[in-house]
């Protein structure tokens, strides 16, 4: 999984890997496209075909993931940037009521059935809380674009779905932070003070993103150059200082994506850095794609069928009681299950994490696992909805 | 009638109107300013998507709708409340009129109604403003501005008293209500 595989090719640099891995990216998505699935997946696997254990292996030109792995950086950081743009503290509150009940059975059912897969195979504590992570989040971004593809925006659904999704980023905000201090290393009892040292960080960064951002907010410029410089500059500039000290960079863009999101600039911040953020996240999902061996993730099959056929019926019976909260019809209520089933980006975030750590079975089987798992369950999450009328009837509770 | 909003998070807002019989309009207003307009036939039923506006094109039709741009209903009375006892009215000016073929001097409209006439819209053209000596054609649509009573003594000197099936045309107006409509 690590950088310096064998190279049988010769590597490609600087300008001409970066363009080379964009361009067998765009490639690979544009023909997937045309059967409808989702592009993240389609530029891990891009990634996949220009990185050393394909293209490499078979003595074609190839690059090294250590090559693209700072724009990768930047591509997570503003990831978790744009969900804290998005991210709204007071409508969280508002929604409590509803929202709490919705959440916390959605995180109680499916992120247990993933540390309870983690454990079966074998993959002791830490690996376990990773799993279920993977599992249990899922990726607002994609899930929104099918609501709104499929027209089930203007559905009752829409708000148990979004609810719940927003509730999801905020969990995953928190897991993360504990995530990366836990995956350095040792026992959970000897990372308890790297935790306090990141916790810590974070919760600075975000005091200061809910006091500061508002009377920073005229500092960030009225040109748009000047705007788009420097919200880059702070946001790359916190969140390597949290890498810095053991803390989540993902994390930190998070905070700073709240403090912007909470200033008037949010819409034009918005506007602007969407297409560096779709970018830098295409270099992120095609660098994941560059540290996968599809050996390794043939090696998981079983593991990555066992956790789709798990961790898909868990969340539709999850939203669907999320949906039952929400006072929606059986229908309405299976429909907002069948939306959540997990798909997107942040378990490849969890992913890119877990080939950090030092213990080698984590660093090996969580990435290979999760490109599967993320592979897998764009098709399932997918079809789940476009069939949602299929289902329906199967589960006997369409109308008429 | 009433109108359902909900908050779509990292998309936008949503508004369901109910329509007759239990049908509903849902128009969701994207971030970016773009609005899918959906029907949705019964409270259990699948919304169906209508169109799609840009932010831009939505207000057009808005104001379409509004009947800022054409008012097939009652022309001769459109009127604005301002707030207070101040309001603004239209009304087009009846053949036969005291203010027909008239300045707006000669026909003495300030001093016998303590109303005044702010434009004068000939159809071709809007004069915002217009002097004491512009004149006023029966066709022509005169914006008038006043109190409550002085906008009636308008209404009642030179629109009513010339033309019989006019109505009273008046709601009763004191109520706020922003536009009215008869």
């Amino acid at each position: 999984m690590a950088a310096g595989s064998p190279v049988a090719g010769g590597d490609l640099h600087g300008l001409l890997a970066l363009g080379t891995l964009l361009a067998v990216a765009a490639l690979v998505a544009a023909a997937g496209r045309r059967v409808g699935i989702p592009t993240v997946p389609l530029y891990v696997l891009g990634g996949v075909l220009a990185g050393p254990h394909v293209a490499g292996a078979v003595g074609l030109p190839s690059i090294a993931p250590a090559e693209v792995l700072t724009l990768a950086e930047v591509g997570v950081v503003l990831l978790l940037f744009f969900l804290g743009l998005e991210f709204s503290l007071d409508r969280l509150i508002a929604a409590r009521r509803k929202l709490s009940a919705a959440a916390a059975v959605d995180l109680l059912v499916n992120f247990p059935v993933g540390v309870v897969l983690g454990l079966a195979f074998g993959l002791g504590p830490i690996g376990a809380f990773l799993v279920g992570g993977i599992v249990y989040i899922s990726s607002s971004a994609v899930i929104t674009k099918s609501l709104v593809d499929l027209g089930w925006i203007a559905d009752p659904e829409a708000e148990p779905v979004l609810g719940t999704l927003v509730a999801e980023d905020l969990v995953i905000a928190v897991y993360l932070a504990l995530a990366v201090a836990l995956v350095a290393g040792g026992s959970p009892v000897d990372a308890l003070p790297r935790i306090a040292v990141a916790l810590g960080f974070l919760i600075a960064v975000a005091a200061a993103a809910q006091l500061l951002a508002p009377r920073l907010a005229p500092y960030l410029g009225t040109s748009d150059e000047d705007l788009v410089v420097r919200t880059l500059a702070v946001a790359l500039v916190v969140s390597g200082l949290a890498l810095a000290v053991g803390a989540s960079e993902a994390v930190a863009g998070f905070f700073v994506g709240v403090g912007v999101g909470a200033t008037p600039l949010h819409d034009r911040v918005a506007d602007r850095i969407a297409p560096l953020r779709d970018a830098f996240a295409v270099v992120f999902f095609a660098w994941v794609g560059l540290n996968t061996d599809p050996v390794a993730v043939a090696g998981v099959a079983a593991f990555v069928l066992a956790a789709a056929a798990l961790s898909g019926p868990a969340k539709v019976i999850s939203g669907s009681v999320g949906g039952w909260l929400y006072d929606l019809s059986p229908r309405r209520s299976l429909r907002t299950g069948l939306a959540l089933v997990p798909r997107g980006e942040f378990s490849l975030i969890i992913a890119a994490l877990a080939a950090a750590s030092p213990d080698p079975t984590i660093a090996r089987v969580i990435p290979a696992f999760a490109v599967g798992y993320v592979l897998v369950m764009s098709f399932a999450g997918t079809i789940a909805m476009s069939e949602a009328s299929r289902i329906e009837r199967l589960v006997g509770v369409a109308e008429e | 009638m009433t109108v359902y909003e909900s908050d779509l998070p990292g998309v936008g807002k949503k508004h369901e109107i109910e329509l007759h019989g239990g049908e509903r309009l849902v128009v969701v207003t994207h971030n970016t300013g773009k609005r899918e307009v959906f029907r949705r036939a019964d409270e259990d039923s699948d919304a169906e998507k209508l169109f799609e506006l840009s932010d831009g094109l939505a207000r057009t039709v808005g104001t379409v709708l509004e009947g800022a741009y054409f008012q097939p209903v009652a022309t001769e009375n459109i009127d604005t409340v301002l707030g207070g006892d101040a309001l603004i009215e239209w009304y087009e000016v009846p053949e036969g009129s005291e203010l027909a073929g008239e300045t707006i001097e000669a026909a003495d409209v300030r001093q016998r109604t303590g109303a005044s006439i702010i434009a004068v819209d000939t159809g071709d053209d809007v004069t915002p403003n217009p002097d004491p000596g512009a004149g006023v054609h029966a066709g022509d649509t005169v914006v008038v501005i006043g109190s409550r009573e002085e906008v009636d003594e308008f209404h009642a000197t030179f629109i009513e008293s010339t033309d019989g099936d006019d109505g009273d045309g008046e709601g009763d107006g004191d109520d706020g209500s922003g536009t009215v409509l008869d």
